[in-house]
């Protein structure tokens, strides 16, 4: 896919479903439950979302997150065990989530039908050291939904990924292990331009001294 | 055409095209003195200035948050100003995020662990183990993938510089919602204002969610060297101990036993970090029975709840914290995302020895923002206290309009009685602090009686944003026959609709032409002149093409 595209995809996963899905908005479920570990919002064990005659399967998972996950990393701070998550349309998945730092971080899936998943997001939050488990059931859709840490910094230093329901709906930019990143920085030696320049001269006047 | 024809017609151009103001003088008084002065020709017209969509001055207060609350047993007065801090913060921050119902710790937006208060050790009747948790907050930092910063937080009408703040420890996200990339309300400059009591046992753990290290160091609080275990505990990696690393924490501790106003900041390359805002006031208030303090006043200003040896001599306090930013420093961290390259240019390539500030703020914001937050709102024969520092890296000449103030304490230290005296201008160095006696007393010297009083540093930058003023860190001591039901001062001067405005500060605006619309506004263009020169350049052009030798 060509970068514009995947700009496109991005931005329609940001912004367009989270305000078309707002009509919705009134049947709205606010669950949360609040404890010392953290905090577990929107969770859904039982409303199937439309499109979806039964739970086609029950996923279970456990993601650790911290900033050990970015040790083998070069220029990222935090990560996860896994940055990318795969299953099926109308799955119920459980996540365990396992925060393995002294600070807090989250683990939040956006762009969910706001009809059944207010705000359009599942969300765990867990304290330093502690772990929270949460669930939910997926829509039938084939599509691609951002999973990140909402603290300041935490998705753009590491801590972002991608839920892929069905075959998707193609990649987010800068998932680790999974695709680039839309903004990356240069990192060319200090002598490429003199170089490049070097190079230039060379050739223009190989090719004047030829054409003699 | 032959060369000679064509240098002919270039020249009889040349002549025909260049402007007579461009003549040598003598050759005009000649020509005037032959054919008399030229006919009335008009100066361009200013341009006009199509008004820009100005901002509300003063938001409306949809929760109430301004209105006298009882939460959790606290009456909370009325907040005469415009914006107030979000009143279950601040009984949360009375008591104790472990000792509120889930509801209030929920509208609080604090963790159950933000601030707990434990034992009464004195039995004087109020909590005397305090357990602050401090995280390290980016404000306006670089996104992977958008051009706008993240976490954005407005110093003044489009003003975004990147910012490090310590911040109390919030629950969920670090935006409004999912669909806003503004940093929630209590995510803000300048880092909260601390409040204990002498001989608290007070812990702070320092939770670094950013990715840098940083530490926590009590400048000017009485706390031991190393803690009860044994490690560093005064926050500076050369002599103390190991930074607190990105994901780690570490708990500082203290108990002091001399009150007074203080400071906290990071001091892992203290030259960039504390002038990124990692940088917050901490008062240490005198002991006294009953005395449940607001431990946290975010983004400084009034303090809804003083504490019992406040009241006992001041009807209202305010923390003013003044702190000046460089572009150029702040735009690092917005420039690149990676860490290793954010750590080069903001701890290698910036050299602050070259450095010039451009930003300055009063408790996070820069006018006209300072008058939704930090007016100082009085009535006739009423004592203010105010607690001021200078967190910048320029000193402050802080002045007051219509009042002489007195100076009551020094860097948290008592200036003895015989040594004060009224005076209408302080100057506070880096890092310096003053405790502030500010009287509405109408007796010639204390005031001068009812109004609207600017007060700001009288250093000419610091009444500027990058170089635009009004900006800065003006704002106002308001006497309440003067200030709106909603908050907002009754003015008497220039209409505040350009200050509200982005273009303004983005220098895009003539800058009296609210009120002169054209007349000291930018003129318009000399059509005529610009099409002599190009007259000129045909002329010139052929000219050359004459003289240059034809090709065979």
């Amino acid at each position: 896919m060509k970068p514009k595209r995947l700009l496109a995809l991005f931005w329609t996963l940001f912004l367009a479903h989270g305000s078309l899905a707002q009509e919705h908005d009134h049947h709205a479920h606010h669950n949360m439950s609040v404890s010392d570990s953290g905090m577990v919002m929107y969770e859904n064990k039982t409303t199937l979302p439309r499109g979806c005659d039964q739970i086609s399967e029950d996923i279970e998972l456990t993601i650790h997150a911290g900033a050990k996950y970015a040790e083998n990393t070069p220029g990222m701070t935090f990560g996860m065990s896994q940055h990318e998550v795969r299953a099926p349309g109308c799955s119920r998945l459980t996540i365990t989530f396992i925060n393995e730092d002294q600070v807090r971080h989250q683990w939040m899936v956006h762009g969910l039908p706001k009809y059944l998943y207010s705000a359009g997001m599942f969300h765990l939050e867990a304290m330093a050291g502690r772990q929270v488990t949460g669930t939910f059931i997926v829509p039938p859709d084939d599509r691609t939904y951002l999973v990140h840490c909402d603290m300041a910094q935490h998705m753009e230093k590491g801590m972002k990924g991608q839920l892929v329901i069905g075959r998707g709906s193609g990649n987010l930019w800068s998932v680790r292990g999974v695709s680039d990143a839309f903004n990356r920085a240069p990192y060319l030696p200090d002598t490429t331009w003199p170089l490049a320049a070097l190079a230039l001269l060379l050739v223009a006047g190989v090719v004047t001294r030829l054409r003699r | 055409m032959t060369a000679s024809r064509l240098l002919l017609l270039s020249g009889l151009l040349i002549l025909f095209a260049l402007p007579p103001q461009w003549y040598p003088q003598a050759a005009r008084v000649q020509l005037s003195q032959w054919f008399g002065a030229a006919a009335f020709r008009p100066l361009p017209a200013s341009v006009d200035y199509a008004s820009a969509e100005a901002e509300v001055f003063c938001p409306p207060d949809l929760s109430g948050w301004r209105n006298e609350r009882v939460i959790e047993g606290l009456t909370l007065p009325a907040v005469a100003g415009c914006v107030p801090d979000n009143p279950w913060s601040v009984a949360t921050a009375i008591r104790g995020s472990n000792n509120v119902s889930a509801d209030t710790l929920s509208k609080s937006g604090f963790t159950s662990d933000a601030v707990t208060k434990g034992r009464d050790l004195d039995g004087d009747g109020d909590p005397d183990e305090i357990h602050i948790r401090l995280e390290v907050v980016e404000l306006n930092g670089a996104s992977a993938e958008q051009p706008a910063p993240v976490t954005e937080y407005s110093l003044a009408p489009g003003i975004k510089p990147g910012l490090w703040v310590f911040a109390p420890k919030l629950a969920g996200m670090a935006t409004e919602n999912f669909e806003s990339n503004l940093a929630r309300p209590n995510l803000r400059l300048p880092s909260p204002t601390l409040r204990v009591e002498q001989g608290d046992r007070v812990y702070i753990t320092l939770e670094n969610t950013h990715y840098m290290p940083h530490t926590l160091h009590l400048h000017g609080a009485d706390h031991g060297f190393v803690d009860s275990t044994g490690e560093g505990n005064d926050g500076v990696p050369i002599t103390s101990e190991m930074p607190v690393m990105p994901g780690g924490a570490r708990r500082y501790e203290l108990t002091p036993r001399s009150s007074g106003t203080m400071f906290y900041h990071c001091h892992v390359q203290p030259h960039v970090h504390v002038m990124m805002g990692l940088q917050g006031l901490f008062i240490i208030e005198e002991n006294r029975p009953d005395n449940w303090l607001q431990t946290i006043n975010i983004g400084a200003g009034s303090v809804r709840h003083p504490s019992v040896a406040v009241r006992e001599n001041y009807q209202q306090e305010y923390d003013l914290h003044y702190l000046d930013l460089d572009r150029e420093l702040s735009a690092e961290i917005q420039r690149n995302n990676d860490p290793r390259l954010i750590t080069r240019a903001m701890h290698r390539e910036y050299d602050i020895t070259d450095a010039s500030s451009d930003y300055f703020v009063l408790n996070g914001r820069s006018f006209p923002y300072t008058f939704r937050e930090s007016l100082i709102v009085t009535e006739p024969g009423q004592r203010t206290k105010l607690r001021v520092v200078n967190g910048g890296a320029k000193g402050i000449a802080l002045h007051t309009h219509g009042h002489k103030f007195t100076v009551t304490h020094k860097d948290g230290s008592r200036v003895p009685e015989a040594a004060r005296f009224p005076q209408d201008v302080v100057w506070l160095g880096t890092s310096q602090r003053a405790d502030l006696e500010l009287s509405s007393v109408n007796d010639g010297v204390s005031s001068y009686g009812a109004g609207i009083w600017p007060y700001h540093d009288h250093q000419y930058q610091g009444v500027t944003t990058d170089g635009i003023g009004p900006g800065g860190n003006i704002s106002a001591i308001v006497y309440r026959d003067y200030l709106d039901d909603a908050g907002w001062p009754k003015t008497l001067g220039t209409s505040y609709t350009p200050y509200f405005t982005e273009e303004f500060y983005r220098k895009e605006i003539p800058v009296w032409e609210a009120y002169a619309p054209g007349q000291f506004s930018d003129p318009g263009s000399d059509w005529r002149l610009v099409l002599r020169i190009a007259l000129l350049a045909l002329g010139l052009g052929l000219a050359v093409a004459a003289v240059l030798p034809r090709r065979r």
